[in-house]
């Protein structure tokens, strides 16, 4: 037994504390937090949705290296249902009408800060999460989305996975996979005819990967293209002059340059030029801008036989854009709801894609017939036929393995913009 | 291209790409001669100096033209960031001088954060492009070797200021002075030196020296806040394998860290260019082994 | 003020306040929401990391500018397995290996760098701790058919086969049915009891002859070797174990995750973990759950107000306040108001801890 006075003491007001901290616990929490629904109808609502409002979470990288798409994933979506709030509100296929608040979640491109911002979201009590940019980030929280039962929807990644319709899984991926861009390249090359030589500068990640497999895969076969070499680098490499140098060495025909980064795109090309080499070029549909890289890079018309892209939307960049008249409605939603100097809405093609993200979103609130994140992602995936404002094609959302954005559209630069083509040459 | 030619064009790139390491390397020396201090953050004061340097150029060149305008951008944000250097170190490192080192480290480590994040919310985390003399894409050929202007005057502009600063250290009463201060306070103090006077110089060159890098490197890859955290390590590499002391030996490891780099990468398949990175620190670690001091370096000798 | 503060100098009050705590953290998590459970789970995992970091760099005062390797590393070593073999015969066997080897793997890795490099000073020393990370992120890529590259692994939901043949989905560390718990409240309790057991491994460690012969080492290595303590022997000790404990915490985050990837070890969070510890107070057991408040909170309360922007601004601010006026971190705080108030308690046991009071070691060489 304790015999001092101190230990006396000690174990007197431990015992006590204790005591409290069992009737304490006694009452253990019970439901769950955020149960900010009402019951409407046979369902109970989801969390995050009332009859007269829908909190929708974005989880995204607004601060570090990524932080000019990251804000843009957002800034789309922010002015598109600003506006549509605005307005009143979306007319849901409940009947209510509610408006949409959207509340964004810097992860700062950290696997580590988006899982806890999943959390974050949770006890926020949001209905939906989405339009978030980056593959790990978003891989992060996927399976803990299909725990909670959250809708992880139009994700800014062309990671296949996300697209996959899984037993438990609520999700879709927005823009085409990495696949399917690398693939309409190839399949426009297989189509030409001609014998080409391929030399490959790629990522070093999923995103990179990505392009190169759904290449490979389209030319598959074909005896007329041959890939010469493969290099990759890191994201965070300074320079990639060595890489270029060394596929230039192989006298390849065409460039399958696979790059995400702004600045290493654009020296990359520049030194091509300087080491007169003239390969047919292909650029991912996030690098292919012609305001952002090619006249940077001091590229024309007639700089090589031919710059190509794979396009899914307009450039909000390119003038035809900011002459139609949607591309004005959207630069003054931008204007107008989403603050921040350099927060243009063109900058990064991410922000047309968020506006088409939203609008998908309309439409899913417009079908959904219960207030509950079930109705509302079957609504999401049986969307067919929506014509966005600035997609190539109409959104099929219905078949499996495919994100919501699936027309690839091939693009040539003509010196001024993209147009498009169906065959390499 | 032949195999040979593009063996050469490596090199080459290798000696303006080690000319931006360089350019960083060149300031570490001067901090560390002048306050015996490693500054982590003297990558994000150039940036800084880079960004002042776009900011007031924007500004000008539509009143005086885009080479005026562009001399103007260069010289505001190199004198500003003089001041801004000499203000950092009497005001904050001051407070560490003369304590432990690691404690100054972390006091550095802790203003690259704080600086960075600063030009995050000022100008924004997109890139910037920045303007300048030439495009960054003007290039020529000699003997089918293509080098860019950039390149060259990047390369130039490293090469007349490792003069500048071997002159400085050696020859003139001012790098003496800031030697002295680094070697023993005390004694550069009862000799007559200004220390307070001669640390804050040693920081506003440094500060001043980055900022030219800053604005060299944001020439060719626009700029951005987190433009230099790559390069640091690069540049640390370089002034350890060349030596602490010595601002030829920095700017030679540097460019032999670049070159030996787009070597290993392009020649070696194992290591590839994913993990050419590794070879700084590899040339670094058979250095350390065989020659402590560095390649141009001199002994220290501890006393007890 | 001044009664207040003799009143929490006395023993046995600190030892009431230490159990009151541990009951506190005992039960908190049944009457708290998840998101604090989480929270507080993600504060132990960091806690452990930077007491990791305080070994070797706060009580030993070498420079570690590399630590979150050691993490990234042990989250591998522990999380491979599991996704390999826990679906299968070994169940939860598999978790079992994934500790053991998470806190083996990266010890050794630690072992070997530090015999390489302790003969280094200063900016060498960081340089060969700097290219841990630099490397190691290239490196998780190039293997990623086992690691999953920058893709990651996740194991929140991973196949297994149920004794009627049919294919579930399972969390390895979910909770157990028998134990009545929510999956947050499960996850916490591993994560703070096993954070607690290296916590006092820790003190044990450094109140011990270990922690007395890294603070020579710390203040005056040349003269150490003369008093018998060889410096690199204990300088090799001190990493071995830092990297152990790195390779610790990098378990604990796949407890609370579920999840990594190669971007978990990448450069920039060293130097976040860097500022955690000073902040916290280098060469402090308390400081380091401090710094592991630290470094988990700041994010998320910028995110919360909004202010994310502001992240980096704020770390940098709060380190050099830090160190301007709290250079023992936030741990110090007690003894810095003790000062203040004036009144000495046996003088030399306080003045002796006043002149401790710079980041790491007195004397300048």
């Amino acid at each position: 037994m304790i015999t001092t006075v101190t230990g006396r003491r000690v174990l007197a007001l431990t015992a006590a504390a204790s005591a409290l901290a069992l009737a304490l616990a006694g009452c253990s929490r019970g439901g769950t937090p955020s149960d900010g629904g009402e019951t409407d109808g046979p369902a109970a609502a989801s969390p995050g949705i009332t009859d007269t409002t829908l909190l929708f979470g974005i989880n995204t990288p607004l601060t570090g290296t990524t932080a000019g798409p990251g804000n843009c994933t957002a800034d789309g979506a922010i002015a598109y249902f600003g506006v549509k709030n605005a307005e009143g509100g979306i007319e849901f296929g409940d009947g209510k009408t509610r408006t949409i608040e959207i509340r964004t979640y810097d992860d700062e491109y950290n696997p580590e800060k988006s899982a806890s911002n999943f959390n974050q979201m949770v006890a926020d009590g949001v209905f939906a999460a989405g339009l978030g940019l980056g593959t790990p980030t978003n891989r992060a929280w996927r399976d803990a989305a299909a725990e909670e039962g959250v809708p992880q929807v139009l994700v800014m990644t062309g990671d296949p996975i996300f697209s996959t319709r899984e037993d438990g899984y609520m999700t879709l991926g927005l823009v085409p996979t990495y696949m399917q861009e690398g693939a309409a390249f190839g399949e426009a090359l297989v189509a030409d005819g001609q014998p080409h030589q391929v030399a490959v500068l790629y990522q070093n990640d999923d995103y990179g990967k990505g392009y190169v497999q759904g290449f490979k895969d389209a030319i598959e076969g074909e005896s007329n293209i041959e890939i010469v070499k493969e290099l990759s680098y890191e994201p965070t490499a300074s320079s990639l002059e060595g890489q270029i140098t060394e596929l230039a060495a192989t006298g390849a025909d065409v460039l399958f340059h696979a790059v995400s980064v702004t600045p290493l795109a654009i020296a990359d090309l520049q030194k091509v030029i300087a080491l007169g080499w003239k390969p047919i070029v292909f650029l991912p549909s996030n690098t292919a801008s012609p305001g952002g890289i090619l006249t940077p890079a001091g590229v024309t018309g007639d700089t090589f036989p031919g710059v190509y892209s794979a396009g899914f939307a307009e450039a909000a960049a390119a003038p035809p854009f900011a002459e139609s008249e949607a591309g004005q409605a959207y630069f003054e939603a931008i204007a107008e709801y989403v603050t921040g100097h350099e927060q243009d809405g063109k900058s990064f093609p991410h922000c047309v894609w968020s506006w088409m993200g939203a609008q998908i979103l309309e439409e899913a609130f417009k079908t959904m017939t219960e207030p509950t994140r079930e109705s509302f992602y079957e609504a999401l995936t049986s969307i067919t036929g929506l014509e966005t404002d600035f997609g190539f094609g109409p959104i099929d959302t219905t078949v499996d393995g495919s994100p919501a954005v699936q027309t690839v559209v091939l693009q040539k630069f003509n010196g001024a913009g993209y147009t498009n083509v169906d065959v390499v040459g | 291209m032949n195999a040979f030619g593009t063996f050469v064009q490596l090199i080459v790139d290798g000696l303006a790409q080690g000319s931006l390491y360089a350019a960083l390397a060149l300031a570490l020396v001067l901090v560390n001669q002048a306050t015996g201090l490693i500054n982590f953050a003297q990558g994000g004061m150039a940036v800084l100096g880079a960004y002042i340097g776009m900011s007031v150029g924007n500004l000008v060149i539509p009143s005086v033209g885009p080479i005026a305008g562009v001399l103007i951008g260069i010289v505001v944000a190199v004198v500003v960031s003089f001041f801004i250097g000499a203000l950092i170190e009497r005001f904050i490192m001051r407070r560490f001088q003369g304590g432990d080192e690691d404690t100054s480290v972390v006091a550095t480590i802790g203003l690259l954060t704080l600086i960075t994040g600063l030009v995050g919310i000022i100008w924004g985390f997109n890139f910037i492009p920045y303007p300048f003399f030439f495009g960054s894409g003007e290039s020529f050929t000699i003997a089918g070797i293509a080098i860019s202007v950039w390149s060259l005057t990047t390369f130039l502009t490293i090469v007349a200021l490792m003069i500048v600063l071997q002159i400085l250290f050696q020859k003139t009463k001012l790098g003496l002075g800031l030697r002295a201060v680094a070697d023993n306070p005390r004694s550069a103090a009862l000799s007559g030196v200004r220390v307070g006077g001669m640390l804050m110089i040693g920081w506003g060159l440094a500060a001043a020296l980055g900022t030219i890098a800053g604005i060299l490197l944001a020439a060719k890859v626009q700029l951005n806040p987190n433009n230099f955290d790559a390069i640091l390590v690069y540049a640390l590499a370089a002034v350890i394998i060349g030596g602490l002391d010595s601002p030829i030996g920095a700017v030679v490891a540097a460019w032999g860290i670049a070159i030996i780099e787009n070597l290993a990468g392009t020649y070696l398949e194992f290591i590839g260019h994913d993990l050419k990175v590794a070879v700084p620190f590899i040339l670094l670690f058979i250095l350390l082994i065989l020659r402590p001091q560095g390649l141009f370096g001199r002994k220290r000798v501890v006393r007890v | 003020m001044n009664a207040v503060v003799e009143f929490f100098g006395r023993t046995w009050v600190r030892g009431v306040v230490l159990a009151i705590a541990l009951v506190v953290l005992l039960v908190l998590p049944l009457v708290s929401d998840p998101h604090t459970n989480q929270t507080i789970s993600h504060i132990a995992v960091f806690a452990v990391a930077v007491l990791g970091l305080n070994i070797v760099m706060g009580y030993t005062g070498q420079v570690s500018l590399g630590h979150i390797f050691f993490v990234g590393l042990g989250a591998y070593c522990a999380i491979i397995p599991i996704y390999y073999w826990w679906g299968g015969s070994l169940a939860e066997g598999a978790i079992v290996i994934g500790f053991v080897l998470s806190l083996v793997i990266p010890g050794v890795v630690g072992l070997v760098v530090a015999l390489a490099a302790v003969r280094l000073r200063g900016l060498a020393l960081a340089m060969v701790t700097i290219a841990l990370p630099i490397i190691g992120v290239p490196l998780a890529k190039r293997l990623g058919d086992l690691t999953g590259g920058n893709e990651g692994l996740s194991i929140r939901r991973l196949a297994y086969e149920g004794s009627d043949g049919e294919t579930y989905r399972g969390n390895p560390f979910g909770a157990p049915s028998w134990s009545g718990l929510d999956n947050d409240q499960w996850q916490y309790y591993l994560a703070v009891l096993l954070a607690l057991l290296f916590f006092a491994l820790a003190y044990f460690l450094v109140r011990g002859k270990f922690g007395r012969a890294f603070a020579i080492v710390k203040a005056n290595e040349a003269v150490a070797g003369s008093m018998g303590i060889d410096p690199y022997r204990y300088k090799v000790l001190a990493f071995t174990i830092s990297g152990i404990y790195g390779g610790a915490a990098g378990f604990l985050y796949v407890v609370v995750l579920q999840y990594t990837s190669s971007e978990t070890l990448s450069f920039g969070h060293s130097i976040e973990l860097v500022i955690a510890t000073i902040v916290g107070g280098a060469g402090s057991i308390v400081g380091s759950i401090l710094g592991g408040a630290f470094y988990v909170l700041v994010p998320q309360l910028t995110n919360a107000w909004g202010l994310s922007q502001y992240t980096l601004v704020a770390q940098g601010v709060i380190i050099l306040l830090v160190l301007f006026l709290l250079p023992g971190g936030l741990a110090s705080l007690p003894r810095v108001i003790r000062r203040l108030t004036g009144r000495r308690r046996g003088g030399q046991h306080v003045g002796s801890r006043e002149r401790a009071e710079s980041t790491s070691g007195n004397t300048k060489n």
